[in-house]
């Protein structure tokens, strides 16, 4: 029998990709085959879909998440599954390319979209140019592989009564990378992905202090303030919590709004989701403007307070 | 000494790829070429790192047999050497093929560290640096931000950025490691530096040297424009113009 199998690093991304792969499995009928960091998870993911559980064993305190990556290579070189669906977060990213590379196989990394052709074919999508244009593909190898972001997919529904067969993976070999240091990141408050209305500062914003005014913006529009790559990485001005791109957090709130956001495609990638767009920016050929519902071309020293007062008006605050 | 080998690939420059609105198809008239945004960062580093400890550059390439423009571009940054693996039909590979022509000409290479960017900004596909790390067999360490060579134990330890926090790690030499934008800020060659590069060696590697063969895996079933259906109205900052965007977004129920 056919099998699709998944491996994420959380139990959120492994619930997401079980839905994905549940209805692949519907459609070819395959067993899904889900990989647990605990034997704890098992039963959650049966429920959720799996037919069988891949219980990982524990690693030792100084070996990172990636120590997995010959175990999983060898038990997929073994059953050589029809389709392979990987969490495609940082550590998911590398374990699919060297697991991909074990195999000999091609992986789809960034994968946005996952479908069955007439012939039963795993059709794969992922964004190409930094986002400019989508891109499909067909892997002639088995697994057919597909590094998967968080949050493409709703997490699967439970259902009642299911059971999946478990076994328990042998102990891993030591990895040559050891893990000398763990610093875990201060969680920011905010998660950016959740807010109704973002409000994104861009390199146009001249002085650390004036992002005080996209703050006030955000806080009349009961919104979070984000901002692109470098006003976080070069400018350090926010946390690297909120930056909006490809290569960092992707936004799907009902308003955006670009306060001295250029528009590179890289960004326009992580908030191109967004319901309605209004950016504002003083070059008219900034490219944000077509990525924008509404585009206020000037000065946004100017037009952000004028925008704060005419809201407050509008909203009676 | 440290021996470091710096990846990089010549990519479309994504900014000049225009599209037909009409058939979504991409249009590559006048496109430029640049070297990947980011492993301008992996040869920084590697240059960095020379200037430190002593050692070598080399600065390696799979690209097709035409852009060989490249290499001035990136012995201009800083590497003495440049090794082109370069075939005709080096055009559109997909990473596990870049990796496997990669492994198979740095196999017969001496070296003690690969730097490779964090991914290529035309398929940001993030797959070469890991790949490559496995079919040459050595460890890899990815999403690097800060490099230490501790040249005593021969070894490096690796600051990896990660969405829960930062993770250093120590590897034994051999091994490769992808980096961040942020581990450095690239220099811009000098006059100096752009008129010097013409003179550094570069090594061809054709395919035929490659012990291999290279077949793809994936197939591209098609490339088009992505859409985005906006409405691009466009305002002043005059109060008018304000209250109509206000208006709008009301109307559009987005604020409340």
């Amino acid at each position: 029998m056919a099998e699709i199998w998944i491996f994420a690093e959380s139990r959120e991304q492994t619930l997401e990709l079980l839905n994905a792969g549940r209805s692949l499995a519907g459609e070819l009928g395959a067993q899904v085959v889900a990989f647990a960091l605990e034997s704890g998870l098992a039963q959650e993911y049966a429920s959720h879909g799996a037919d069988e559980v891949l219980v990982l064993p524990p690693l030792a305190g100084d070996q990172p998440l990636e120590a997995y990556v010959p175990v999983i290579a060898e038990e997929a070189g073994r059953v050589r599954p029809d389709i392979f669906l990987i969490g495609g977060a940082q550590r998911g990213k590398e374990m699919a390319a060297r697991i991909a590379a074990r195999l000999d196989t091609g992986l789809c990394s960034g994968c946005t979209g996952l479908r069955l052709d007439e012939n039963k074919q795993l059709v794969m999508e992922r964004m190409l140019f930094g986002g400019a244009a989508v891109q499909t593909v067909v892997c002639a190898a088995r697994p057919q592989m597909a590094a998967v972001p968080p949050r493409t997919f709703e997490p699967a529904v439970p259902q009642a009564g299911r059971e999946a067969k478990v076994r328990e993976l042998p102990p891993v070999s030591v990895s040559p990378v050891t893990v000398v240091k763990r610093t875990p990141k201060v969680r920011e408050t905010v998660d950016i992905t959740e807010a109704k209305v973002v409000v994104c500062v861009g390199r146009g914003v001249e002085k650390k202090e004036d992002i005080g005014l996209a703050e006030e913006l955000a806080r009349v529009l009961g919104g979070e303030v984000g901002c692109s790559r470098p006003v976080a990485e070069e400018l350090q001005w926010l946390p690297e919590d909120v930056y909006i791109g490809i290569s960092g957090k992707k936004v799907k709130p009902e308003l955006y709004v670009g306060v001295g956001v250029a528009g590179q495609i890289q960004h326009v990638t992580g908030m191109r989701d967004s319901k309605v767009v209004l950016a504002i920016n003083r070059d008219e050929n900034a490219p944000i403007f077509d990525a924008a519902d509404y585009g206020i071309v000037g000065d946004l020293y100017d037009a952000v307070p004028k925008l704060v007062k005419e809201l407050k008006n509008a909203l009676k605050i | 000494m440290l021996n470091t080998i710096a990846c990089f690939k010549w990519v479309m420059d994504e900014a000049d790829i225009k599209s037909d609105p009409k058939t979504r198809q991409l249009i590559y008239e006048r496109v430029g070429y640049k070297i990947s945004d980011y492993d301008r960062n992996a040869i920084e580093e590697a240059v960095r790192l020379q200037e430190e400890h002593g050692g070598s550059v080399v600065a390696v390439t799979v690209a097709p047999s035409g852009a060989r423009q490249c290499l001035k571009d990136a012995l201009s940054r800083g590497p003495g050497k440049a090794c082109f693996i370069n075939d005709p039909t080096f055009t559109g590979l997909e990473p596990g093929q870049t990796a496997s022509i990669l492994a198979a000409a740095i196999s017969k290479m001496e070296y003690d560290l690969i730097i490779c960017g964090e991914g290529s900004s035309d398929l940001y596909a993030q797959q070469v640096g890991p790949a490559l790390a496995e079919k040459l067999g050595i460890p890899c360490a990815t999403y690097v931000n800060k490099l230490t060579y501790v040249a005593e134990e021969n070894k490096i330890v690796a600051e990896r950025k990660l969405d829960d926090g930062i993770e250093a790690v120590s590897i034994q030499l051999p091994a490769l490691v992808t980096v961040l934008p942020e581990i450095n800020t690239p220099r811009i060659p000098s006059l100096k530096q752009v008129l010097g590069a013409a003179k550094k060696p570069v090594e061809d590697i054709g395919l035929d040297s490659l012990a291999g063969t290279f077949s793809p895996c994936l197939k591209t079933t098609g490339v088009l424009a992505a859409v985005m259906e906006r409405r691009r109205l466009r305002y002043g900052t005059g109060e008018e113009d304000i209250r109509k965007v206000v208006e709008a977004l009301l109307r559009e129920g987005v604020i409340a």
